[in-house]
């Protein structure tokens, strides 16, 4: 007669086990949890919309016309405000209501006379603004013939330059 | 004696039964992950077509070129390789308006022609897009096509500003008067030189191009009659071409369907009603005609030609003399037409 002494009893253990540890592992693989590697998509649809609008608003609406953006950069600090305020209104254009829970805020790089680049804010800061947001960045470079005469910082080359606009876009 | 031990033993049923659950289970393993990627979620993926959707229909002009896509009726729509809307590669988000208008026109095309000449999908999916133009005094005009949205979509949003063609108001001017009263018939002629209308200098998204757009010629009657109570008779309207770079250029009279009335390559309003090229018949007020890019490729025009619309007046009555002094050449260049400025809007486009 055949006695127990060496049979493995917990054969239905080891089964249900590794039942288990499927079952886990198929519910997890098929489950789509939106973790931070994933904000890039919205990141791109918003970096896209910003700089569409920044390239449009560096188009001029007739031929050899001044576009709206150099407009607003040679008026400096002063329009800046405009210039943010217009740039966010080209962002919350939607076939619906507006997108309205845009931010965005306007900086300018220039190269000063002694040949340094320096970075002002441009607009006003956000009142809602910590630092913390999780901004796009969108960029243009705005040719300059001379340095306006005012709104720019005292330190700025007279020559002709290349500046940059910088906009920090996000979703409050 | 002892009994044998049996220690160590194992049943070969076990062994065998065992053996199979194995097998079994490692097959079920294998197939599980194909019986499940229906299931997958594919959000992300919808994303990635909206966006090269938007970016096919914002940044590139579509193909064919030249003639544009655009141009093609119902039944040359195969034609349509690829459906795009810019002014050209070097423009984008600068929209042209006709491809604008073929885009989103009314049963022109079907929801399978815009999967394969702007989604190029392998699945089906559904679409919206949506044009929201900016116009004068804060309103907004909206173009819509596809099916209404799903809770979850994947989403691009476009800002593009949208041309639109140039129009010649033609109005009062000592050029375009005929000093003689008696004199046998008028002929006013509105000239168009290739060679200075795409003069590469000039930036696509500002360039009048007859070859894509509509060339609209409005000419107030009124003010040139002779007398405020007799009308003029426009005997035709007739389109003549000229090439200079060959030798003894001249221009000749171009073959055209002139007595038939077709909206896709010609509009002549005459007193307010449509009228055919050859109209024989008294006009006052305005004259207007609409010369479509159909039209325009059917002349065999290239970059140095030059191309006469010539309005011809002759009163019916041979010894009459002629009831309006309008005479000369008009110019249909840019220091004439008035281009109107581009429009600002957002394309959305949303797939699922």
């Amino acid at each position: 007669m055949v006695n127990d002494r060496g049979q493995i009893y917990t054969m239905e253990g080891v089964a249900a086990g590794l039942i288990m540890l499927l079952t886990a592992y198929i519910v997890i693989s098929t489950t789509s949890i939106y973790t931070p590697g994933d904000t890039h998509i919205p990141d791109m649809q918003l970096e896209q919309l910003g700089s569409d609008v920044l390239a449009m608003m560096d188009t001029p609406d007739t031929n050899g016309g001044e576009s709206r953006l150099i407009e607003l950069v040679r008026g400096g600090t002063g329009t800046g405000d405009a210039l943010r305020d217009e740039f966010l209104a080209g962002c919350k254009m939607r076939s619906g209501g507006p997108d309205d829970d845009l931010r965005a805020q306007v900086y300018l790089s220039y190269r000063t006379s002694g040949g340094s680049v320096k970075m002002i804010p441009l607009s006003s800061t956000d009142p809602e603004f910590t630092g913390r947001e999780n901004t796009v960045r969108v960029t243009r470079w705005v040719q300059l013939q001379t340095r306006p005469t005012t709104g720019m910082p005292g330190d700025m080359a007279l020559r002709p330059q290349a500046v940059l606009v910088e906009v920090l876009l996000w979703r409050a | 004696m002892r009994p044998e031990s049996e220690d160590g033993v194992m049943s070969l049923d076990f062994l065998a039964g065992f053996t199979i659950f194995m097998l079994a289970l490692i097959m079920v393993v294998s197939m599980v992950p194909g019986l499940l990627a229906g299931l997958e979620s594919s959000g992300i993926d919808y994303d990635a077509v909206a966006y090269r959707t938007g970016v096919i229909l914002v940044e590139d002009p579509g193909w064919p070129v030249y003639p544009p896509w655009e141009m093609n009726d119902a039944s040359h729509k195969g034609e349509i390789q690829r459906i795009g809307l810019a002014v050209s590669k070097e423009t984008p988000n600068v929209l042209l308006s006709t491809k604008v208008d073929k885009l989103f026109e009314a049963g022109f095309f079907a929801p399978e022609d815009y999967r394969n000449k702007a989604i190029f999908g392998d699945i089906p999916y559904s679409y919206n897009f949506s044009l929201n133009i900016s116009q004068a005094g804060g309103n907004y005009e909206l173009k819509q096509t596809g099916s209404p949205l799903p809770p979850g979509y994947g989403y691009i949003r476009r800002v593009v500003k949208i041309k639109e063609p140039g129009v010649a108001n033609v109005g009062y001017s000592n050029s375009y008067t005929a000093a003689d009263p008696l004199s046998p018939a008028r002929t006013f002629t509105i000239r168009l030189d290739f060679n200075q209308l795409l003069d590469p200098k000039r930036g696509p998204a500002y360039r009048i191009d007859p070859r894509t757009e509509p060339v609209t010629v409005k000419i107030d009657l009124d003010n040139y009659l002779v007398s405020p109570h007799a009308e003029a008779t426009l005997q035709n309207v007739t389109f003549w071409k000229m090439d200079p770079t060959r030798p003894n250029p001249r221009f000749t009279r171009i073959p055209f369907s002139y007595n038939d009335m077709d909206s896709n390559l010609y509009t002549l309003t005459l007193n307010s009603g449509p009228s055919n090229l050859v109209p024989a018949q008294p006009v006052r007020g305005s004259i207007a005609l609409e010369l479509q890019p159909a039209a325009t490729s059917q002349f065999t025009l290239d970059q140095n030609s030059i191309l006469d619309i010539r309005f011809a007046f002759q009163e019916a009555a041979e010894d009459e003399p002629q009831h309006t002094s309008i005479n000369g050449t008009y110019l249909y260049d840019y220091g004439n037409v008035d281009l109107p400025p581009l429009k600002i809007g957002v394309l959305e486009v949303a797939i699922w």
